[in-house]
């Protein structure tokens, strides 16, 4: 190591300190998530007949299919754990590993670490073998410290070590695709949302493949199709597990040329010089425009992707539930009032939703970068009021996700029109457009953290998290109301219902006003950033 | 009798930063129309007193007075009036110097094109480069050409000139002077002796949160010690006991000493009868009443 990658040791082990912080919460996450599906299996479906249920619910219920696969082995825990925890955790986990290549590679070119570092004895390749090798490493501690926490409450252990292999593998392959795409982006932020367009394409493809009829042959086209493909619980596969691996090697060699072709801290893709003098840039609202331009542009992108492949696939699973009476009845028998096509789509509009925080959250949380990296001062330093410059962020922030949730909404409608679907199209967009306060609520939460008390911003991810959880489970794991509506979406009517219910956003409406004082007094009140 | 004119005035200001006390009654003010020159070594506030002035740190106590308002309350109005260049310029990565210099300008309400361009040329800036593929002094040229193309009458400025080439010192220096000349009231925290020298009416020196010091360079060096040297005909045997005299050291007839100001005149007097030959004195130069003044509270400190 130390011929091939001069200072590798040294490197690797200082960043691996720093690095071990920031990756625990990633790996108790996914650790989490299948340690509670083994609890929820036994606590909640502890007899046959519950199973049998449980298994005829997610076989047909193709918002599950979307997120999490199909089901092998439904009677068992293993097989259950396996369903739930596949997909999520192999995503997650791929996230993980991006995340780390980034910041150990690029991000520290762009903060000039890297060059610091670059100066002395060290190799070419020794940066990105550092950042590549800490990346696999935390994937196989992912896989080690989640196999024994299945195998200890009771998981069988070929099928945990396969789930667990899978996750390891995934992190493998999507630290060799950041790999690549650190050597393509111009800054350490393209690299980074690259490498998670590419993820979340991924997930896509695979959740479409497994939803949608006659596309199983699309599961090829991704990683995460193929580690679908080990059934862990069912058909024990380990093939998929070594071409995943094989895969992340051919991208980190491949990632190893590029580096090798490129100038220092500086992308593959060219930079424009910049315009001389400021057009839109001189106020505070087309600063935040322009420092919140590509996220904007790749998300609005991204729902318009999103929007029309769900709407391929009502279309698709419309004609499936008409021609099955069955399906529509066991539908209408979980509680689903309306129309079996619309319930999915409600539930589709409502992850549609969820991803729309995520946007907005990251939003925010962008601003409090510019605030740690001392770009806020210089403009309050102008004649520019503290609520001024909040309300700059925070407009794009709301409106955006709103935006691109109306534009998803719109795409799915006009799809499933065209396509001949037997619904009310309008009704889609209804229901996108009185999901939005929902939406507000969870970015809300991270204005007011932002604004009044940032160390506990953090929080907003896991109000995201939970709000997933909850709209996921809630109903499956046949959780109390009260629990239920901790989640804004669950407050949401159906309009498509009888007699949709709706003071839910009456109370949303208050709440997001609560959170939106909070927020905007609280930053102006506050210390700006102190570093 | 009236009070001055006083476009910054700080009383008793005390920050503290969960259990560090950044500033520890500080009182300090900026007359209008001088250069106040503001020093102290790292950490000593600087930068927080100046971030409070700006309104972008709440006062725990005491009282601050920005242009005749309160720095907290009246931020948009006041900010017109005032530019500052930070001490370490962080510029938006993916904007062009010249749009930032764009942007700052008009966040403060338009800038002087006239000025602008003149700035530009004479910095020899490229306003095409993207804000980080600039070097640190290039980042400041930005911040200050931002800061100097406004018409304000206040100029914050923390460390302007770290970063930038003895020729854009140079440069620099000179436009102070005719911002100055303009009557503007400037605050200029530095580490550049030379520079502050050159520029500042007053100075004030701030140590662990508190101003130590302030008055004009020469009520400073007035109140500190002057070296001699000096060649004597006869050799001296009771100088060294003199009061006020420090590192006294005598080589042959030659006698070198640093004596306190108040203590000056009674030493000349015991070395003139002893036959002086040569006489220099020098009053101590910037860095040494710099360091006296650092040693000296360090070792009240302690």
């Amino acid at each position: 190591m130390a011929k091939l990658f001069p200072g590798f040791v040294p490197l690797y082990k200082t960043a691996s300190r720093l690095n071990a912080r920031q990756t625990a919460p990633w790996i108790a996450i996914i650790t989490l998530l299948c340690l509670t599906s083994f609890l929820a299996y036994a606590w909640i479906f502890p007899t046959l007949t519950d199973r049998q249920g449980l298994a005829a619910t997610i076989g047909i219920n193709p918002a599950f299919s979307l997120i999490f696969g199909p089901g092998h082995n439904l009677l068992t825990a293993d097989g259950f754990n396996a369903w739930r925890s596949l997909a999520l955790g192999s995503f997650f986990a791929g996230l993980m590993a991006i995340f780390i290549v980034v910041r150990e590679t690029r991000a520290k070119e762009d903060s000039g670490e890297a060059e610091m570092v670059g100066s002395s004895v060290v190799g070419r390749y020794t940066q990105l073998a550092v950042g590549v090798g800490l990346a696999w490493a935390s994937s196989v501690v992912l896989g080690i410290v989640t196999a024994l926490s299945m195998i200890a409450v009771g998981g069988n252990l070929t099928s945990s070590l396969l789930l667990a292999a899978a996750f390891t593998a995934s992190g493998m392959v999507f630290a060799g695709v950041a790999a690549i795409t650190c050597q393509l982006g111009a800054y350490a932020g393209t690299a980074s949302s690259m490498a998670t367009t590419f993820l979340g394409a991924c997930f896509l493809i695979r959740g479409y493949a497994d939803t949608s009829p006659d596309t199983g042959w699309a599961l090829w086209l991704t990683p995460l199709g193929w580690l679908q493909k080990i059934e862990p619980a069912g058909a024990n596969r380990t093939w998929p597990v070594l071409m995943a691996v094989g895969l992340a090697l051919v991208l980190v060699v491949i990632a190893g040329r590029l580096t090798s072709a490129r100038d220092f801290a500086r992308g593959m893709l060219p930079t424009r010089p910049g315009a001389r003098r400021a057009k839109y840039v001189d106020n505070v609202f087309g600063l935040a425009l322009r420092l919140q331009k590509s996220p904007i542009a790749t998300w609005t992108i991204a729902f318009m992707l999103l929007g029309t492949v769900f709407g391929f696939l009502i279309s698709a699973l419309g004609t499936v539930f008409s021609q099955n009476a069955q399906i529509a009845k066991l539908l209408a028998a979980g509680g689903a009032q309306a129309d079996p096509v619309f319930e999915f789509i409600s539930t589709i509009l409502k992850i549609l939703g969820i991803i729309a925080a995520v946007y907005g959250v990251g939003v925010m949380m962008r601003l409090y970068k510019e605030e740690m990296e001392v770009r806020v001062d210089p403009i309050l330093a102008g004649a520019v009021r503290r609520p001024k410059l909040y309300l700059s962020h925070v407009l794009i922030a709301l409106i955006g996700p709103a935006l691109a949730l109306i534009i998803s909404g719109s795409m799915m409608a006009l799809v499933a029109h065209f396509k001949g679907v037997d619904i009310n199209s309008w009704q889609i967009i209804e229901q996108a457009v009185i999901e939005i306060p929902a939406v507000w609520v969870l970015i809300g939460l991270s204005i007011a953290m932002i604004g009044a008390r940032p160390p506990v911003r953090l929080g907003a991810w896991l109000a995201i998290v939970m709000a997933f959880v909850l709209t996921i489970f809630g109903p499956m794991f046949k959780l109390w109301d009260w629990v239920q509506g901790i989640s804004p979406l669950w407050h949401v009517p159906n309009v498509a219902a009888v007699a949709p219910d709706w003071i839910g956003l009456l109370w949303l409406g208050l709440v997001l006003i609560f959170l939106l004082v909070a927020g905007f007094s609280g930053f102006a009140r506050r210390d700006i950033a102190i570093v | 009798m009236a009070a001055p004119d006083l476009v910054i005035d700080i009383r008793n200001l005390t920050k503290r930063f969960e259990d560090t006390l950044a500033l520890d009654n500080l009182t300090m003010s900026l007359r209008r129309g001088e250069v106040l020159g503001f020093l102290g070594p790292n950490g000593a506030g600087k930068s927080t007193a100046i971030r409070v002035i700006l309104g972008l740190l709440r006062a725990d106590s005491g009282s601050v007075k920005l242009l005749g308002g309160n720095p907290w309350n009246e931020v948009a109005t006041l900010h017109r009036r005032l530019a500052y260049v930070p001490g370490d310029v962080s510029l938006w990565p993916a904007l062009s110097g010249g749009e930032a210099i764009d942007l700052l300008g008009n966040l403060r309400g338009g800038l002087d094109e006239k000025r602008r361009a003149e700035l530009v040329e004479k910095f020899e800036l490229d306003t095409a480069k993207k804000g980080r593929t600039y070097s640190k002094g290039n980042r400041q040229k930005v911040a200050v050409i931002a800061a100097l193309c406004s018409n304000v009458e206040l100029l914050l400025l923390d460390e302007p000139t770290s970063g930038l080439d003895p020729l854009m010192e140079a440069v620099f220096r000179e436009e102070i002077l005719k911002e100055k000349a303009k009557g503007r009231s400037i605050l200029l925290s530095s580490h550049i002796m030379s520079e502050v020298e050159a520029l500042a009416d007053r100075v004030c020196i701030i140590r662990a949160g508190r101003i130590i010091q302030t008055g004009t360079l020469d009520e400073m060096r007035s109140r500190t010690r002057t070296n001699i040297t000096a060649t004597l005909k006869r050799l001296p045997t009771e100088i060294h006991a003199q009061p006020g005299v420090h590192d006294y050291s005598l080589l042959g007839h030659r006698l070198s000493c640093s004596v306190d100001a108040e203590h000056l005149d009674a030493f000349m007097t015991v070395l003139a009868r002893h036959g002086i030959e040569t006489l220099i004195s020098e009053p101590p130069s910037l860095e040494e009443l710099f360091l006296s003044q650092y040693d000296d509270t360090a070792k009240q400190a302690a």
